[in-house]
Formats: C-alpha cells, structure tokens, sequence
C-alpha cells in the first residue's frame, strides 16, 4: 500500500516538500489510529493473537522489567537518603520512595524499558513482515492484517504495561524497603505504614491511566513504524529504530502533560 | 520447561490477576489507611485563618487520626467554614466543648486540623455540629516573635559590644577590675581569706554537727520512758510541782531582791554621816575618840578587874565566894 505523500505530484506542494511530508505524515498516523479504534471494536477478534501478544510482551518482559524495577528502588533510596539526612529526616525515605515510584517511576521506567524491548521487536517484526510481502499476502489470504498483526499488538501493549507498572512499582518498593531495612531496621509494617501515608487514590489513578497510554503509544508507533517499513532490509531496521525513539520521545511528551493535568486536578 | 502455546493463555490469565491483586491489596492498603472504606460523620469549624490546610488533610484527636478534611468553604466576610469526616468510632470520644485548632504534623509538615479537650460530662459530638475553634499559633506569628527577638538580640549585642570596648579601653570601674593588677592580687588575698574563712566555718559546723548529735541525744534521751528527764517533761504532777517550786523560788527571789534593796538602802546609810552609825563608821575623829574610849575601858576594867579580886578577898565577901565555891564542887559530884 503506497502512502498518499507519495502519489503528490511535484508542483502540489502546499509549503515545501518536506514540510507537507510532515503533515502528510501526522494524517497518516491519524488515519492509523482512527483505523486501530475502527478495527478493535469490530468483530471478529483476533483473541488467539491478542493472547500470545498478551503473553510475549507482558510475561516475557517479567523478568526484564522486574530486575529493572528492583535495582531503581535500591539506587533511588541510596541517593535519596544523604539529603534526607542531612535534615535529620531519613524516617521519611519510605514516603519520598513511594511518592516517586508511584507517582513517576513505575510508569516511566516500565514504559521505556518496554519501548526498547517490545517497541524495536514489534517494529522490527511488522517491518521485516512488510518488506517480503507477507502483510500483502494476508490480505490476498482474505485474513485482516491490521486486525491480526497491529490491533492485537496495540492493545497487548495497551493493557500488558499497566499490568507490569504494578509488578515494577511492587518491586522497586520492596528493593527500596531492603535498603532502607538494612540502613535504618526499618520494619516492614512501618515502611508500609509511612509508605502510604503520603500518596493517595489519584496518585495510583494517574499512574494507571499514564502507564495505559504509555503502552498505547508504544504499542501504536511501533506498528506504524513497522507498517509502513520500506526499502528492504535497510527499512526494517530504520523501523526498529524509529519505533523505539519515537515512544521514547512520546513517552516524555506524556509524561509531562498529565502530570500537569493531575497537579491542576491534585 | 517451556510452555507450549496452549499453555500461553493461561499464563497471561495468572500474569494479569497477579497484576490486578497487585493493585487490589495496593487499594485496599491505601483506603485503610485514608480510612476510606470506615463510617464517618461531618462535623464543622469556622477559623479566622486556615494557614494553607487542604482537602484531604488529616483530623487528629488525642494525637490520633480519626478523619479527613472532606470540605473548605468560605463563611461570612472573611472566615473559612471546615468540614471534617470524623469516624463514627472517635465520636464516643470527642465532646460537645472540644475545640479545633489548625496544626501541622511535623515542623515542616502538612497543616491538620486538631481536636482537643472537652468535658467528660459533656455530651458527645453529632453530625454537623460546630465545634469551637482556637486560633492557634501560625507559623508566621512564630516568624514575627523570632524577628521581635532577632532585633533584641541585635540591640544585645550592640550594647555588648559597646561594653566590651570601654572595658578594653580602660574605662569604669570593671576595666579597672580587670586591668588593674593589684586588684587581682588583693582578691586573690581575699580569696584566701575567704578560703580560710570557710575553713573556720567548716570546723564551726563539724562543732555544730557535734552539738546537734549531742542535742539528738538529749532528745533521744528526752524521749526514752522512764528517764528524770522525760519524766520532768511528761509528768503532769511533778510539772506542777515544779512549777509550784518556781513560783516559791519566783517569790523568794522577789524577797531577795527586796532584801538587797533594803541592804543597799542601810550600806548607803551607813556610807552616810548623818546618822550615828554612819558617823560612828565613817567619821576619824569619832573613830579616834571611841577607840580613846576603849582604851579607857580597858585600863578601867582592868582596874576594876583588880578591885573586884581585891574585893573577893575582903572578909566581908569572902563567905559568899566560898559558899559558892562550895556549890559548885557539889554540882559536880555524881
């Protein structure tokens, strides 16, 4: 399927060629994602490869996204406690560590670690499935590529993130409550108590709902990149490429303006 | 063992319920602690100045958490009107006559709002009641009286320091204590004197401790039944006895003192010489002319003394003498 920047003939360019290509490209991946909403709510249900995505982006990332999520609870608490102390304030490590693990880092670290891991695989898959053909052979096959390979892939990752923000958030706590335990015999009941006493419904609200759409977007730039790979080899690894910078740097974006919506509603 | 893919749905339907029960105990955790999911009751409170308390804040009674800041409104011109979610289980415990204050719960910690006091006899608190408020002391209030004592302490230290100069100048008389090296000498004689002075008050007081042991013991002494002592304390009969005696000896002594009064009035007449002892004591001549006196007696006696023997020896009286001498031998005889 060629894209319509480039069927536009030379002398149509409205600003530049560059510049409409830009803007041809965010109606493309409007068109994308209308289409995605259009595909997931029609029957019939890829629910087979919904599964298997389900189980290749979520339970094999387990272990990734665990240690991941251990060792940013551990760090996170050394480097938080000599400023602590310095107020004599150490006693209020469990609180700083939940506040910034639930609030910023279980969705974030979770969601670029998968962008790196699931995006670069899903874009590299879906690309290297473009540039020999098989997407077009599906359809000849009279089987729904987009409903196969790219609505079971969005919303695999749509819901699997969420799913591993909680078990990273868990993780990162209890490397936070091993180091605190060590440093300071902290209890466990304690550090449960004081680390919970700051943070509240809209802090865990906010972090599933910022972790839903880090994985839509990671889920979403990673098939649009790999659909649309082209030039051989040389595409599918641009797309690879592209799918994880792309999340990445839309993970960020998001990061920052619902963390500006949560505070104006905090 | 890798699973096969039959087995991958199951999986991923363990993998997301341990997800969810993640999030489940992460909930429930929270509401009890929030005490989200515990009967509660409103209550109000109008403050003057609610320094900067959210929605949400705590409600501390007796140190304990016992609600939540559900509502803040404005109340009238410029007051704020509080509304809290107090559990059903505290209100047993807060009274009518409770007050609430606005406090932080740390130094630099978040504004509460805190309920103390209230009677025992008192009724206890019920839904929409308003409680009355304490303005209590905020953090900016704390700030002024620091800037109030930072000026004095500036002002202090001027003062200070304008001291510190005129002593290092020499000027008064506590530079010149300071300064002066045979003021230093002279307290340093005093300081021994002082020394030796304490010495001396020390034995004093060993002397003292001496006394008051033996005073103990007298004491003691006094105490112990049976002792002439105690009993001259304790016995009732012998005390009016004595104090009968004193009375006597009390009258006695008013006897002598009359007495002496009276043997002083005779010495001062006898000192006198218008009287004839005072004369016969006091004037030489009279003495002179007695002892003449005397002397003429004796020569006189003397001589008498010659004519009575002569006397005895004269027939007219010898009869007698010797009749009586006769008597007298017979008296003697058994």
């Amino acid at each position: 399927m060629k894209k319509d920047s480039d069927t536009l003939p030379e002398e149509r360019h409205l600003i530049s060629r560059k510049i409409d290509a830009f803007f041809i490209e965010i109606y493309e991946i409007f068109k994308f994602v209308r289409r995605f909403f259009g595909e997931a709510f029609s029957s019939p249900f890829e629910w087979k490869e919904f599964i298997n995505q389900c189980y290749q982006i979520g339970y094999r990332s387990l272990p990734l996204i665990s240690m991941t999520g251990f060792i940013v609870g551990i760090v996170f608490t050394k480097q938080s406690r000599p400023s602590l102390s310095t107020f004599g304030a150490s006693s209020w490590l469990p609180s700083l560590i939940t506040i910034a693990v639930i609030r910023a880092l279980a969705p974030l670290v979770t969601a670029l670690i998968a962008a790196g891991k699931v995006g670069s695989n899903i874009g590299a898959e879906l690309g290297s499935m473009k540039v020999t053909e098989q997407i077009d052979a599906m359809e000849v096959s009279a089987t729904n590529p987009f409903k196969f390979l790219v609505v079971t892939r969005v919303l695999a990752t749509t819901f699997m993130i969420p799913v591993l923000t909680l078990y990273s958030g868990l993780v990162a706590m209890m490397g936070s409550f091993v180091n605190i335990h060590q440093n300071e015999q902290t209890s466990f009941a304690a550090f449960i108590k004081n680390a919970f006493s700051t943070i509240s419904f809209l802090d865990i609200n906010s972090s599933l709902v910022k972790a839903i759409c880090f994985g839509f977007t990671i889920g979403a730039a990673s098939c649009y990149q790999g659909y649309h790979a082209e030039n051989g080899t040389q595409g599918v690894g641009k797309a690879a490429n592209t799918a994880v910078v792309v999340s990445m740097f839309l993970i960020f974006i998001e990061e920052m303006i619902i963390v500006q919506f949560v505070n104006a509603i905090r | 063992m890798k699973p096969s893919k039959n087995n991958r749905p199951v999986i991923v339907g363990i993998f997301i319920m341990l997800g969810i029960a993640i999030l489940i105990i992460t909930v429930l955790t929270l509401g009890g602690q929030k005490k989200t999911f515990v009967k509660t009751f409103t209550v109000n409170a109008i403050f003057n100045d609610i320094s900067g308390l959210l929605v949400g804040g705590n409600v501390w009674f007796s140190g304990v958490k016992v609600g939540t800041i559900k509502k803040i409104s404005f109340y009238g011109d410029s007051q704020v009107q509080v509304t809290m979610n107090i559990e059903k289980e505290a209100q047993s415990h807060i009274h009518k006559d409770s007050k609430a204050k606005i406090g932080s719960d740390g130094l630099i910690g978040n504004k509460i709002v805190i309920i103390y006091g209230g009677t025992a006899g008192a009724a206890h608190v019920e839904k929409d009641d308003f409680l009355a408020v304490e303005n209590g002391l905020s953090t900016d209030d704390m700030l002024a009286t620091l800037q109030e004592n930072n000026k004095n302490i500036l002002e202090i230290t001027k003062d200070f320091k304008s001291i510190t100069k005129k002593i290092d100048s020499g000027e008064g008389a506590l530079a010149t204590l300071l300064n002066d090296a045979s003021i230093s000498k002279k307290i340093s004689v005093s300081a021994d004197n002082l020394q030796a002075t304490l010495a001396n008050l020390q034995r004093v007081s060993e002397g003292s401790k001496a006394v008051l042991s033996n005073l103990q013991s007298f004491s003691g002494r006094l105490n112990q039944e049976g002792t002439s002592i105690n009993k001259l304390a304790t016995d009732t009969v012998m005390y009016q006895s004595v104090k009968a005696t004193l009375a006597q000896l009390n009258d006695a002594s008013n006897s002598l003192t009359n007495f002496t009064a009276n043997l002083k009035t005779l010495s001062d007449k006898l000192n006198r010489s218008d009287n004839s002892v005072g004369v016969l004591l006091n004037d030489p001549k009279s003495a002179e002319s007695v002892k003449a006196t005397l002397i003429n007696l004796e020569s006189g006696s003397k001589k008498l003394d010659e004519d009575l023997e002569a006397l005895q020896h004269n027939f007219l009286f010898r009869k007698y003498f010797k009749k009586k001498e006769k008597g007298q031998l017979d008296e003697k005889k058994p």
